[in-house]
């Protein structure tokens, strides 16, 4: 035999570089997946996309995957598979009709095992070879068989069943491969999302799909869990603060997922949240393509009637300009100018060329927009928590990208206005931490890097398991209802001193908060008092007169009623006073004493303009225990320092 | 650890008239949801430790910052003992002196440029890692890049015209580095350097100055050993037998002069070749200033040898183990001469025996002769006899026919 041929690039692999542990963070969607590698950084796959299609198609001997294989639902529609994520783990029976689209391979009962869903694609075989020759000579002297080899007769058609399983399977093989392609490294986990409506059979069926292509499954992350994985990261934003609620707001192909989740010092529980199927990124593309479709008719006078088009060639027509648009989404978002869409020989051989800017596109999708901006309404009066409240909102799926969707939920929905989006801090385009695209398998990386660094040893054996099954009883936390935290009298404010609020409503327990800051000294007395208070927050809705607008000499004054517009405040309502921590401070007594100056945490004598202020850093802990027990220390920074406490007994 | 958050306030003092309120002995924290109520998300260093917090500490603070502070204990223990990733091979951080600063790099020729790269303490003995590290942390110190945001914000006012005379210069000193690193990562160039390098031309000047005159009642050792541990450096072979100690064996003493009088050296004196005027392009010039170079270096090599090889010559005629040796020979010799006196007769002819010898071998001699006398003239005689038989005969022939 002769010596397999070698590659060119036959030199052994280059000695390590890194030493991050090889594993990635797949955000698998039901209809784009996309992959990222331990610096949280997203891959492309080889056709470059970040984005892959969740799709596999078959072509004769070929099979397609990702974005090629969404190319050929325009001519093959019936080999296509699209759609599956959604169906694994569920029985035949289970799956309703509205999920066939009939724009793809349907979903038909395996032939074999009983309500199984699976999918028929027509295929061409490759025709058996040639009966092999036999070995052993035979004792009858037949002619000699010639040494070329008998050319394979054509392929031969034939059609395979395929379980949704197994097309996971191949698809998640696929991204694995990208990955591996891209680190140049074995991939030994993975962490996926799951979307939270997932029951414990489709976990299942996903995590056996994972295990059958190759990877370590190491969690299944529920996808707000990965949106919280980035936003924690310090990659995301250094400025904003530890504590905050936090928004998630997920438009995908099939739904529009909410998430109103407590982030307390990178621990995270959600509030409230909501899943409507009936408002979807798709309900976007549908305007899109009626828009497109008139404005080919009035340009060409050619009817094209699509949305939902039953005759074959519109439906192919609906296809294109389907695959067309999502380049004019992807500029619209990206660029403030106008947005093209062109597509060869839409209808009757007849080419489109067309364009839309921003303006025109925020009122074809208007509707989305307005049904998007009322469910966050809703989940936020089923929640209980003001729109005033919201921290920051987080977005997700590449629908989101719009600015104008933005745009519209702020305006409407009455967020404060310096409340945090991606937009704001610009991280959306550019493929920056923000983009909404990339959030969830950023996360998923995260955490599995996070994942990967537990020591692999009989004392951490419990912790991985806990991320391995989904550690549901341990996480079930109590949280506090109030916040609680420290005034310090003086000044002139309604509350009567300076609030400190020290640990926040809807903090996981138990919970420790340490904070610092300086307080002046008195130039007679150094105590120092600390009252500690549970408040309560409410929001004052202040109503103001907008000034009229100027009116024109000529025009006549109309009745109008006055304009309104409400501003919101944030208050604080005390409720209950918990106790007094009071001491004399040591650290401030001697004014610029010049001992002082050498040691740590002395007074800094401060020169305001007027008489000369001492102050002394006070730190001051809080510790709630599960119970709701709690213990404040308070001390001051440096040597010698006094300090005071306060425990308050569990209710 | 509980991560600090430092407020940025002040909070104004207590009020003259402050009261403290009572709280009453009964208030509570409203009862925080039940448990359950909320379900964390498992995701995040925070939920990492939280973990850590419920499943190993029982959810107490206190014993969690423990193990904490262990494990980091323990964490950092085991980056000391492995730590080389951070080892700088003992390069550390020289002090740099103005004059260094201020160096022209136009006179790159005269810098010290182990002291340019903060390698002073190693010279010659500097690896090649050694100087690359060196460099680096030079580099990073004094790049002109740097230089620039530093001086500014230290010297905010550009008025005193030192500012831009300090600037150029620090730009002055990174070219110094430069050439410092050229110098010494180029192996012939670096020998080249070290032949000539000035301190150890400092300390030559200071040790080998010596001369036997003043070298009386100083300690051998203590002057000597000095001076070829610096020659050592330029030797091909090592390593290099020392001068050794009073006590060192006579192989060993052997040993020693026998390399240094054969000191197999690469010290080069290239470094102080007068540079080719700039300018002159002409290859005569050249080739003339090259000619001249080469007998200076050859000179100097000359020079180099003749000095160390009187450097030996001296420590040679100073050694005092060498005079012990000698002395041992002596005395050896000396000892071995007593020792042969007593029976050495037996071997010796006398003078008599001799002459009898003599005599008996001239009678020889002459008998010998006298024998020989009577051959020849025996010898004669028969060849007389035949020719007078000869001529007999001839003669009676003659008759004969005259007869007939």
């Amino acid at each position: 035999m002769a010596p397999k041929p070698m590659p060119n690039g036959s030199a052994e692999a280059p000695i390590e570089v890194t030493s991050l542990p090889p594993v990635v963070g797949i955000n698998f969607g039901d209809s784009f997946a996309s992959i990222a590698e331990g610096l949280a950084e997203c891959i492309a796959n080889e056709d470059g996309e970040r984005q892959i299609a969740c799709a596999v198609s078959f072509f004769g001997e070929e099979m397609y995957i990702g974005n090629q294989a969404s190319h050929q639902l325009v001519k093959n529609s019936q080999n296509t598979i699209t759609g599956f994520r959604n169906l694994l783990g569920l029985k035949f029976s289970e799956i309703p009709q509205s999920a066939q689209s009939g724009k793809s391979a349907p979903v038909i009962q395996h032939p074999d095992i009983p309500d199984e869903p699976a999918y028929k694609v027509n295929i061409l075989q490759p025709a058996p070879a040639p009966i092999p020759q036999s070995n052993h000579n035979s004792t009858f002297n037949t002619p000699l068989a010639s040494h070329v080899a008998t050319p394979r007769s054509e392929p031969i058609p034939a059609t395979r069943i395929l379980t949704v399983s197994e097309v996971a399977t191949m698809f998640l093989a696929s991204l694995l491969e990208s990955a591996e392609d891209f680190l140049g490294r074995k991939v030994t986990g993975a962490v996926i999302t799951v979307p939270t409506s997932f029951s414990p059979a489709q976990k299942a069926a996903l995590e056996k799909a994972a295990t059958d292509a190759g990877v370590h499954v190491l969690q299944l992350l529920e996808e707000a869990g990965a949106a919280v994985a980035t936003t924690t990261s310090p990659l995301w934003s250094q400025t904003l603060p530890a504590d905050r609620t936090q928004l998630v707001v997920d438009l995908g192909a099939s739904s529009l997922a909410l998430t109103l989740m407590s982030l307390r010092d990178g621990l995270a529980h959600i509030l409230e949240s909501s899943s409507s199927p009936s408002i979807t990124a798709d309900l976007i593309d549908a305007h899109l393509i009626k828009f497109f479709a008139a404005d080919f008719t009035k340009k060409t006078k050619i009817p094209l009637k699509i949305c939902p088009s039953d005759s074959v060639p519109d439906a192919r027509a609906e296809a294109k300009l389907k695959l067309a648009i999502e380049h004019t989404k992807r500029t619209i978002s990206a660029s403030p100018g106008a947005a093209t869409v062109s597509v060869e020989s839409l209808k009757d051989g007849v080419d489109y060329t067309g364009s839309i800017n921003r303006m025109r596109f925020d009122l074809v999708v208007r509707n989305v927009y307005a049904s998007v901006s009322s469910s966050i309404i809703d989940l936020l009066t089923t929640a209980g928590v003001d729109a005033h409240d919201i921290d920051e909102i987080v977005y997700v799926g590449g629908s989101t990208c719009l600015p104008g969707l933005d745009e519209h939920i702020i305006t409407t929905v009455g967020f404060r206005e310096e409340v945090e989006t991606p937009f704001e801090r610009g991280t959306v385009v550019g493929g920056g931490v923000g983009d909404p695209t990339t959030v969830l398998a950023r996360g998923c990386a995260v955490q599995a890097a996070l994942i990967a660094s537990i020591p692999d040893d009989e004392a951490h054996r419990e912790i991985r398991e806990a991320y391995e099954h989904g550690a549901g009883a341990s996480n079930g936390v109590q949280a506090t209802s109030r916040t609680v935290g420290v005034l310090l009298p003086g000044g002139d404010s309604s509350l009567g001193g300076v609030w400190v609020p020290v640990v926040h409503k809807e903090t996981a327990l138990p919970a420790r908060r340490v904070v610092q800051f300086d307080v002046e000294l008195g130039e007679q007395s150094k105590a120092v008092s600390l009252e500690v208070w549970e408040v309560k927050e409410t929001i004052r809705i202040e109503k103001v007169a907008l000034p009229k607008p100027e009116l024109d000499e000529g025009e006549e004054e109309e009745d109008e009623e006055e304009e309104e517009e409400e501003i919101k405040h944030r208050e604080i309502e005390k409720l209950t006073l918990l106790g007094v921590v009071k001491f004399d401070a040591r650290l401030g007594i001697k004014p610029a004493g010049q001992a002082l100056w050498g040691q740590k945490g002395a007074p800094k004598v401060q020169n305001k303009g007027r008489a000369k202020v001492i102050t002394s850093t006070l730190e001051v802990s809080f510790i709630v225990d599960t119970t709701g027990g709690l213990k404040v220390e308070v001390k001051e920074v440096g040597e010698p320092s006094a300090s005071g406490t306060l425990t308050v007994p569990a209710p | 650890m509980a991560t600090v958050q430092v407020l940025p306030i002040t909070v104004p003092p207590l009020p003259d008239r402050y009261v403290a309120p009572v709280a009453s002995s009964s208030s509570r924290l409203t009862s925080p949801h039940p448990s359950g109520h909320r379900t964390l998300l498992p995701v995040g260093p925070a939920h990492l430790n939280y973990l850590r917090l419920a499943l190993h500490h029982a959810h107490d603070f206190s014993s969690f910052d423990q193990h904490l502070n262990a494990e980091r204990a323990a964490k950092e223990k085991l980056l000391a003992a492995e730590g080389d990733a951070e080892d700088d091979l003992g390069v550390g951080d020289e002090k740099e002196s103005p004059e260094l600063l201020a160096l022209d790099p136009k006179e790159w020729k005269k810098q010290d440029h182990y002291a340019v790269l903060g390698l002073s303490k190693f010279r010659y003995t500097a690896t090649a890692d050694q100087i690359k590290i060196a460099h680096r942390k030079k580099v990073l110190k004094h790049h002109p890049d740097k230089k620039a945001s530093t001086t500014t914000t230290e010297v905010p006012s550009t008025i005193l015209g030192l500012n831009t005379n300090q600037n150029t210069n620090d730009d002055a000193f990174f070219k110094c580095i430069q050439k410092a690193h050229e110098v010494l990562t180029n192996a012939e160039k670096r020998r080249q350097f070290d032949s000539v390098d000035p301190e150890f031309l400092e300390m030559e000047e200071d040790l080998t100055g010596i001369t036997a005159a003043e070298f009386k009642n100083k300690d051998f050792f203590k002057t000597f050993a000095p001076i070829f541990t610096l020659y050592e450096r330029f030797s091909r072979i090592q390593p290099v037998p020392g001068l050794g100690g009073i006590d060192a064996s006579k192989e060993e003493v052997e040993g020693f002069y026998d390399f240094w009088y054969n000191f197999d050296s690469w010290r080069s004196f290239e470094w102080w070749d007068k540079e080719v005027n700039e300018g002159s392009d002409s290859r005569d010039d050249k080739r003339y200033t090259e000619k001249k170079n080469k007998s200076e270096r050859a000179r100097r090599k000359k020079e180099d040898i003749a000095k160390l090889r009187g450097l030996v010559d001296l420590t040679l005629s100073l050694d005092p183990r060498i005079k012990m040796i000698k002395q041992k020979e002596k005395e050896a010799r000396e000892a071995k001469k007593a020792a042969g006196a007593g029976p050495g007769k037996p071997g010796k002819k006398t003078k008599a025996q001799e002459e009898e010898e003599k005599k008996l071998k001239e009678e020889e001699d002459r008998k010998k002769e006298e024998e020989e006398k009577v051959a020849r003239a025996e010898a004669k005689k028969q060849k007389a006899a035949a020719a007078n038989a000869a001529k007999k005969a001839r003669r009676q022939q003659r008759a004969a026919e005259e007869a007939a």
